[in-house]
């Protein structure tokens, strides 16, 4: 295990980062500064950095429609993650794509992704140019409970296991599938149960635990980059919001959600740095505030960069008739 | 009235990357349940409680014996409310206590069986194995356990059934927790994936239980000592690169080169003190618990206080010599 002071508050940080852009994207949706949909990651923070905690930069990782948090654990820059959500022309996908399509390449983050299920394939693709090249490099492949319902994630566990791919596929499962129980759509407890099929290791951990994900991530990590294949983690966590904001999720019960708070992995880690004198409570207080300034200054970015042209919507898209339209 | 605890959440965690862990899934434990009903009901067993979980075993063996036209016995769920962790085990137990049930059978691993001996302390239990690197509980066929929960719900048991000890780990003279095989102390800052398996963490390891032919930290003492849960005492060994080195099985196909003291003995009821120069992890059965700071004195006391086990084959042996399988 090679975890020292700085990279637990370096992992604190992230957390933070994570519930800092999510609070703030929150208030910003419900007061119409940022158009389309958003879906929060609060309350999943551990899943993210616990993993991507581990990698290079060069690794790669696969996001959902959830995916602000893995973004920004994977180094994403919060400015152009922002300017995104606002649909400005500095943002990651130049204003045209939203929450939902933020990529970074150059980082490795091969896109969040509107689709439930298609990061498993992307994944599977990335794991074998990987292997391929004999690159080194790892895949993670973020997904949720119910995507484990699609083909899909069957299909790409089958070849990631066949073909010994360097692939973590990480399974946040926060209980819910848009607004329907997990025990609802599944026979199954324990989506790690379905690992045994492919013949990988499936395992499960306490999601809102930052230190109890990283140590399954840094072994499977481990175990992929040393050719030993991939890998299923189920990340036992729960989203604090609805599916979308907008989504007020009458169907999740109140103790249920009470029950899930006094879980909340930024408390549990902020408690942990000061009893094992990590920080001082001076210290966490300006880890706070870094973070913060750092969200605000995203803000700022967003707020003063300009929406795209008019004449670049049809920039930057596949399609042949697109000069047919320029013409229009 | 036989009671029927089963962990949904064991033989999961991180040893499947560590280690060659076995992998047990819930529909082989609801199998096992399944196993252990007919076997009791057949066996003249009229009444069995079982612990509501988060997958719902008790339920599904209900409905599948109830479909197929096999249930005779009355099977009910305990009414109790769920909080889906270690907690639902301990409160189920209580309630079996609470209910003069005459055998509590366990499946689960090492922690399973921990939990439940935290509330029931004498009532016969039967702990199967369904988790990882088990040294309480056993491999054994769920027939052949009902059979005998059944033999001792009619009084066949009584010369078979064994007090086993316990560690108890105390701070400032409350008791915090306790092992039915080891506690481990450890350099670890937190408790993380709860299993232990580094060896360069760990200070030392304080057994009831030792013998090669187990998994983990125990094992790693009984390649040195072997010590029964029949002898009262325990052991206690340091690990420090200044001993001589053995190998020992630490985890399922893992066998590790390790330094270790001459394991010295700790008597029943007499207590070991260890003065914590650094923060760190007490490991229980295998699974990190306690966290521990610098300065805090911890105190390790062996008891007989540990759950009533039964001897599974004796009993039978002892019902077969009384004609129980007579009808």
């Amino acid at each position: 295990m090679s975890l020292d002071k700085g990279k637990i508050i370096e992992m604190y940080k992230t957390m933070k980062r994570i519930r800092e852009f999510e609070v703030k994207a929150q208030n910003l949706f419900a007061e119409g500064s940022i158009p389309g949909f958003v879906h929060l990651y609060i309350g999943e923070e551990a899943v993210a950095t616990g993993v991507c905690a581990n990698l290079n930069e060069d690794d790669y990782i696969t996001s959902t429609h959830r995916g602000h948090g893995h973004i920004i654990a994977k180094g994403g820059d919060l400015r152009y993650m922002m300017a995104e959500l606002y649909g400005k022309s500095t943002g990651y996908c130049k204003g045209k794509g939203g929450s939902m399509h933020i990529a970074d390449a150059t980082k490795g983050i091969l896109g969040a992704n509107g689709i439930v299920g298609a990061g498993h394939n992307i994944a599977t693709g990335a794991g074998l140019s990987a292997k391929y090249k004999g690159t080194q490099q790892v895949c993670i492949c973020f997904f949720g409970d119910a995507s484990t319902n699609q083909g899909t994630f069957h299909e790409s566990l089958n070849l990631a296991s066949i073909w010994k791919l360097p692939i973590i596929f990480v399974c946040e499962n926060n209980l819910y599938g848009i607004s329907m129980s997990q025990s609802r759509h599944q026979a199954i407890k324990d989506i790690s149960d379905r690992a045994v099929a492919y013949n990988m290791p499936g395992i499960a951990v306490d999601g809102n635990d930052v230190f109890a994900v990283y140590e399954a991530a840094e072994e499977a990590i481990k175990r992929a980059r040393n050719g030993q294949g991939p890998t299923l983690i189920e990340c036992k966590t729960y989203r604090h919001r609805g599916h979308f904001e907008g989504d007020a999720g009458a169907y999740k019960p109140t103790e249920e959600q009470k029950e899930w708070l006094e879980k909340d992995p930024i408390p549990r880690i902020e408690k942990f740095m000061i009893e094992n004198k990590i920080v001082i409570e001076k210290e966490l207080e300006d880890l706070r505030n870094e973070v913060k300034g750092q969200i605000e200054e995203a803000i700022e970015f967003a707020n003063n960069s300009p929406y795209p042209e008019l004449e670049t919507a049809v920039n930057d898209i596949y399609s042949d008739i697109v000069e047919e339209v320029r013409v229009r | 009235m036989i009671g029927i605890i089963a962990n949904p959440a064991s033989g999961k965690d991180i040893r499947r990357l560590v280690s060659y862990a076995t992998v047990v899934d819930n529909n082989e434990k609801v199998n096992i349940v399944k196993r252990i009903v007919l076997a009791a009901q057949g066996c003249g067993v009229s009444s069995i409680f079982i612990m509501p979980d988060t997958y719902q075993i008790g339920y599904k063996v209900i409905e599948d014996l109830t479909l197929e036209k096999r249930l005779s016995a009355k099977v009910d769920i305990l009414d109790m409310e769920m909080k889906g962790s270690h907690h639902d085990t301990t409160y189920a137990a209580k309630l079996m206590k609470e209910m003069n049930i005459k055998c509590v059978l366990v499946l689960g691993g090492d922690g399973t069986s921990r939990a439940v001996a935290k509330t029931i302390q004498e009532i016969p239990i039967i702990a199967i194995s369904t988790g990882t690197n088990n040294v309480y509980p056993i491999m054994m066929e769920g027939t052949i356990a009902g059979m005998a929960a059944a033999a001792v719900c009619f009084g066949y048991g009584e010369k078979n059934i064994k007090r086993d000890k316990r560690i108890e780990i105390y701070k400032d003279k409350e008791l915090l927790d306790i092992a039915l095989v080891d506690a481990v102390i450890s350099k670890n800052l937190f408790v993380g994936a709860k299993a232990i398996w580094n060896v360069e963490n760990i200070l030392k390891v304080i057994t009831i239980k030792s013998h090669p032919a187990s998994i983990g930290f125990s094992a790693l003492v009984g390649c040195k000592q072997i010590v029964s849960e029949d002898e009262d005492y325990g052991l206690y060994v340091d690990l420090n690169n200044k001993y001589s080195q053995l190998i020992a099985p630490l985890g399922a196909g893992i066998i590790e080169r390790i330094h270790m003291s001459e394991p010295k003995i700790l008597r029943l009821n007499e207590e070991y003190v260890y003065l914590a120069d650094t923060n760190g992890v007490i490991a229980l059965d295998g699974e990190r618990e306690i966290e521990f700071k610098q300065g805090e004195k911890l105190t390790f006391k062996i008891t007989r206080k540990g759950p009533v086990r039964v001897k599974v084959s004796e009993v039978l042996e002892n019902a077969q010599k009384s004609g129980f399988f007579i009808r």
